[in-house]
């Protein structure tokens, strides 16, 4: 068991470059499964080796336990990690691609046998066990990978996007089974993806990183309710965060002809800025009738309808500013379609306030 | 359905190359097992007459016969064998990252751009002569010149350009091999807790067994030809102490004039080859298609 910290680290590939991982700092608490995400590009997969000891850290440390492992060998940091495209060993069995790591460590034939049984059966590979890689089935790999970390029993388990070889169906199902295992064996867990569903679903905690800077680092409800900033904003959520660059009213902003006002506290946050990036989750809109009186409406024209059953989302752009796109949650079974005009209020309580220079969130 | 003269339309064009390698194979060997039967010496002309299978007879009696097979066994396998292994060495260094690389590797694969003939006289004169050849001048602080190495050593001398030439070639194979292997399997096995040696062992060898395979079959199937390094180095001498199985036939043909004989000893070893060839094409086929696949 173990606390994995990051401390001010840092990687550059080429000197005077910008770095691909910039002074990241966070901590890893015992036991937790900690999501890294963030879109490709943003250092995500590089913080995550650099913790494996698959790629150096050129400035600051990173500690696992307590102890610095920038000049620790991967193999000495009592890690397990499991690669995107599997890496198991095609020359190998099922059980001997698992047993690998133990015979490394110079564990006896039976105890590596009874340890491989284990594991193979927690994963329902007990029938697969003499196959080569080849053989198997692109999930059955998956869990041949991961049956090759859990039975070290490591300190830390890295995964680097262990599901997106998944089609869409098992990956849900895997997602299910690592987060169930994860929380069985209670093995600090840093997970990367680029898939924020994946990050809010499995994530104890989130870690959201772009251009190799962290973003935030808090619980998926937090990092869902208060994003730090506007890129936080538009990347957690499905659909996105509307944002919209709204300039000043005397007690609010002004969207599509209509005021909406600020609180208190929000108004003294933003001071004497003219702009604002305004936040509004997609159901965060009420729909109104369309013959609202027009003060206190957006009025807006579907450009998309995506039915999902049990909701459905509306792809708008607004009345009088047809360059502004919205996006609107409405119920299942909506009766409007491309075209058709709708009427919509934003939730006062739940705007998101962000500076427009900066994206740093005001309130 | 496509009709017989339809069929006969299509094939038509390829039918031209079918006949010429009809013309230049089959009817030479179908000559070759005619005269394997005849009493024919061009020096003793008119001698030519019908003799069954005398001339096969002697073949497995000619004591000279066997010791070049066996010659021809260990200079071809010999030479594959230290090929592939110092070939390995190389494409293992080759694989790493280092200064000078593309020149190292280029100067690497050179031997195996120079005409064999060419390669031959250079270790013959340069290298190998007693007096002025270079491995004798390397040697001598060290007490050793004046060995005769071409006269003491004729097989050892010719297996050495041999593995000379064919090292480059059996690198190469094995670099693209060493490259072909997925990086992200040596993470894993670092992060798994493997030495250097045991990722060698365990992953990087079992990834390159075809690719040995293929380079021991490629070797041994252009090896056994070997010609001109014989000609060139040591004439197969002294006695047949270096000669191969190309060099004796040539040698009963060409200087001893005696056709019957050779073309029966050439018989012989196009049946001892066409055994060994299918043997050793089938391990190449195995080890390309059912193995995890390229």
């Amino acid at each position: 068991m173990a606390e994995v910290v990051f401390d001010q680290a840092s990687r550059i590939y080429t000197p005077g470059a910008k770095p691909a991982v910039d002074k990241l700092s966070l901590t890893v608490a015992d036991g937790d499964l900690v999501v890294l995400v963030g879109p490709s590009g943003s250092g995500k997969s590089t913080a995550l080796r650099m913790l494996a000891g698959l790629e150096p850290i050129d400035a600051g440390s990173v500690r696992i336990n307590g102890r610095d492992v920038v000049d620790v060998q991967p193999k000495d940091r009592d890690i397990a990690m499991v690669f995107q495209n599997y890496a198991l060993y095609p020359s190998k069995t099922v059980a001997e691609n698992m047993a690998f790591p133990l015979k490394m460590r110079g564990v006896e034939k039976e105890e590596r046998a009874k340890r491989v049984r284990e594991a193979a059966d927690m994963l329902g590979l007990t029938e697969y066990l003499d196959r080569k890689p080849k053989a198997l089935s692109g999930g059955q790999r998956q869990r041949v990978a991961m049956g090759r970390a859990i039975v070290r029993e490591p300190q830390v388990f890295l995964m680097d996007e262990p599901l997106s070889n998944l089609d869409a169906k098992m990956r849900v199902q895997t997602r299910a089974q690592i987060a169930e295992m994860q929380n069985r064996l209670a093995v600090s867990t840093v997970y990367v993806t680029h898939d924020q569903v994946e990050a809010m679903t499995m994530g104890d905690k989130v870690a959201v990183l772009a251009d190799g800077k962290l973003q935030q680092y808090a619980t998926p409800p937090e990092l869902y309710d208060r994003p730090a900033n506007a890129f936080v904003a538009g990347f957690i959520g499905s659909p996105a965060m509307n944002l919209l660059e709204l300039p000043r009213s005397s007690s609010g902003v002004t969207l599509g002809g209509i005021e909406i006002p600020l609180t208190r506290e929000v108004t003294n946050a933003v001071g004497s800025r003219d702009k604002l990036t305004i936040g509004i989750r997609p159901e965060d809109w009420v729909l109104e009738s369309t013959d609202a009186d027009a003060g206190s409406v957006v009025k807006a024209v579907v450009d998309v309808v995506e039915e999902l059953g049990s909701e459905s989302y509306l792809y708008a752009h607004l009345a009088e500013d047809t360059a502004t796109k919205i996006v609107v949650r409405g119920p299942g079974r909506v009766k409007v379609r491309f075209g058709d005009p709708i009427a919509v209020r934003p939730t006062a309580e739940a705007l998101h306030v962000f500076d427009v220079e900066s994206g740093e969130r005001l309130d | 359905m496509i009709d017989r003269a339809e069929g006969w339309r299509r094939r038509a064009p390829l039918l031209p190359a079918l006949v010429f390698t009809i013309i230049v194979t089959q009817i030479p060997f179908l000559l070759t097992l005619f005269y394997s039967v005849q009493s024919w010496n061009l020096v003793r002309p008119g001698s030519q007459s019908f003799v069954w299978f005398a001339n096969y007879v002697d073949v497995f009696t000619d004591s000279q016969f066997r010791q070049v097979a066996i010659n021809t066994i260990v200079m071809t396998l010999g030479s594959v064998l230290i090929a592939v292994v110092l070939g390995l060495l190389l494409a293992l260094l080759l694989n790493r990252q280092f200064v000078g690389r593309g020149v190292v590797r280029t100067l690497l694969i050179t031997p195996f751009l120079i005409t064999p003939v060419a390669a031959a006289l250079l270790w013959r004169t340069v290298l190998l002569d007693p007096t002025l050849g270079l491995v004798n001048f390397v040697l001598s602080p060290f007490g050793a010149s004046g060995t005769e190495w071409i006269s003491q050593f004729p097989l050892a001398s010719v297996m050495a350009a041999l593995v000379w030439q064919w090292t480059p070639f059996m690198m190469l194979l094995l670099l693209a091999g060493l490259q072909s292997q997925p990086s992200d399997q040596l993470e894993a096995a670092r992060v798994d807790g493997a030495s250097a040696w045991s990722v060698f062992r365990e992953l990087t060898l079992p990834h390159l067994r075809r690719f040995i395979e293929l380079g021991v079959v490629l070797g041994t199937i252009y090896l056994v030809n070997t010609f001109d390094t014989v000609y060139m180095m040591t004439q197969g001498g002294p006695g047949v102490a270096s000669a191969n199985l190309p060099f004796y036939i040539y040698q009963r043909a060409f200087l001893g004039f005696d056709i019957g004989q050779s073309a029966a000893m050439g018989v012989v070893v196009v049946i001892i080859t066409l055994i060994a060839a299918s043997f050793a094409l089938r391990l190449l086929f195995r080890s390309f298609s059912v193995e995890e696949g390229i």
